[in-house]
């Protein structure tokens, strides 16, 4: 089972400020399409270890980065066609 | 499954189900055009005369209640709207112009292509270019507000809308306009269109496949998740023809159905349709979709397709297989004057404010 967590924003433009100053602090960051379990929509979201959640929303408080919601995403094993 | 994958076989659905349209009597290359579709629905319902191109579309009926069916079984049907919708109906307006210019949506130019109509790959080049310019904005936080939940009824109105355009399509009333000859009157039996029209309507919803959205994640964050679904309409709709269709199949510039070789006006209409698609978040065939999933600004972008192709035969903006109109040149600048100017200023209206913000922080 894999494991991820993921970032969501209302704007791209903040998906792309939250990746560079992550990147900057070395945050293993990855900016992707918004999961398909959390919406329907096709927007930007920035995938990051779970296990630095608390630090990430701290920074991002500190550092006025706005986000939208925070997910844990388990991918289960047998996955149905939809 | 992983999800490139399961994006290829999605668009694999899409690219053969778009031969087989075309095998049962779509006009040449268009198995879905989704630009056209509403635009033969614009005739249809007699918002312009153009005896050629008036047919109510049995494959948007199906998209939208393909989607709405699947999205309600699946938690996903969330009436919403309010971001911005009178400016999304002009970018719905120009987008139609850009791609009435070209002959084509997104979709189709990927179908012309698939079927060796290399002004396709104009156009193409074009709609590169138009996202390249709509990411610029995005990167300078360009937005079009938060839509926000809306009362239920709002989002059943699409659904309606397909339903009644089912009824004027089946009793066929005096006051609707049926093509008897021209690219309106060739289609695959209303059955067929109707069941592949739903087929695609559940692949595209649970897909979220978008030809805008595959290019600019491309490009904007070197995510390659949606493409794969572009690829998979390409490459089955490109062997699927070669199967099914041999005989149609046509490599070069010349004598392609539905289609012209100005390379300027393809690429300048692709360039409207381009930009008119990231800046809305989403191809035609991908606003249908969010429409039918309950997001009304979704819904009002495709009323403005649909008046937007109705002034493109009224006003003889759009192009035929002689090529590009003089009226339908100017519509195209204009258009790009417009949707440039629009996303500029709120581009600068919302640095403004978050300027103003920090000033207010930096001052406390």
């Amino acid at each position: 089972m894999e494991e991820y967590c993921v970032v969501t924003f209302h704007i791209t433009q903040h998906a792309l400020m939250f990746e560079k100053v992550m990147k900057e602090l070395e945050y293993p960051v990855k900016l992707m399409p918004v999961p398909r379990q959390i919406s329907s929509s096709c927007g930007t979201a920035a995938k990051i270890p779970c296990e630095k959640k608390e630090e990430i929303l701290k920074l991002c408080n500190e550092r006025q980065l706005p986000t939208e919601g925070f997910y844990k995403i388990e991918h289960k094993k047998k996955r149905s066609w939809f | 499954m992983d999800g490139k994958r399961k994006m290829f076989i999605s668009g694999g659905i899409i690219g053969l189900i778009a031969t087989i349209l075309m095998k049962f009597g779509n006009p040449g290359n268009m198995g879905f055009c989704i630009a056209c579709f509403y635009r033969d629905i614009a005739g249809a319902l007699g918002l312009h005369r153009a005896p050629v191109v008036q047919y109510i579309r049995p494959e948007i009926i199906g998209f939208i209640f393909g989607a709405f069916i699947i999205a309600i079984a699946k938690g996903d049907f969330k009436p919403r709207g309010g971001s911005s919708p009178f400016i999304r109906f002009f970018l719905g307006f120009f987008l139609v112009i850009g791609a009435l210019m070209f002959l084509g949506c997104p979709l189709r130019m990927i179908l012309r292509l698939a079927n060796g109509d290399l002004n396709a790959l104009t156009g193409l080049i074009g709609y590169l270019v138009g996202i390249f310019v709509g990411i610029q904005f995005l990167k300078k936080g360009y937005t079009l507000g938060r839509s926000t939940e809306q009362a239920k009824i709002s989002g059943y109105i699409t659904p309606a809308i397909a339903l009644v355009l089912l009824i004027f399509l089946l009793v066929k009333p005096a006051f609707i306009f049926f093509s008897t000859e021209g690219p309106g009157s060739m289609a695959a039996p209303i059955a067929l269109s109707l069941i592949a029209g739903i087929i695609v309507g559940i692949v595209l919803q649970r897909s979220r496949i978008c030809t805008a959205g595959g290019f600019r994640d491309a490009m904007l964050i070197r995510d390659y998740h949606f493409l794969w679904g572009i690829l998979g309409i390409f490459l089955v709709n490109l062997i699927a023809n070669l199967v099914l269709n041999f005989q149609s199949f046509n490599l070069g510039f010349v004598g392609q159905p539905i289609a012209h070789n100005s390379h300027l006006w393809n690429f300048l209409g692709m360039v409207l349709a381009g930009i008119c698609s990231v800046l809305l978040g989403g191809c035609p065939v991908r606003q249908t979709i969010l429409a039918s999933e309950g997001d009304t600004d979704a819904g009002i972008t495709i009323l403005g397709v649909i008046v937007g192709a109705a002034f493109a035969h009224n006003f003889g903006l759009a192009s035929s297989g002689e090529g590009p109109t003089t009226n339908g040149k100017i519509a195209v600048i204009i258009g790009l004057i417009v949707v440039l100017t629009t996303a500029y200023s709120i581009v600068k209206q919302a640095n403004q404010i978050r300027y103003e913000k920090k000033e207010g922080v930096n001052n406390a």
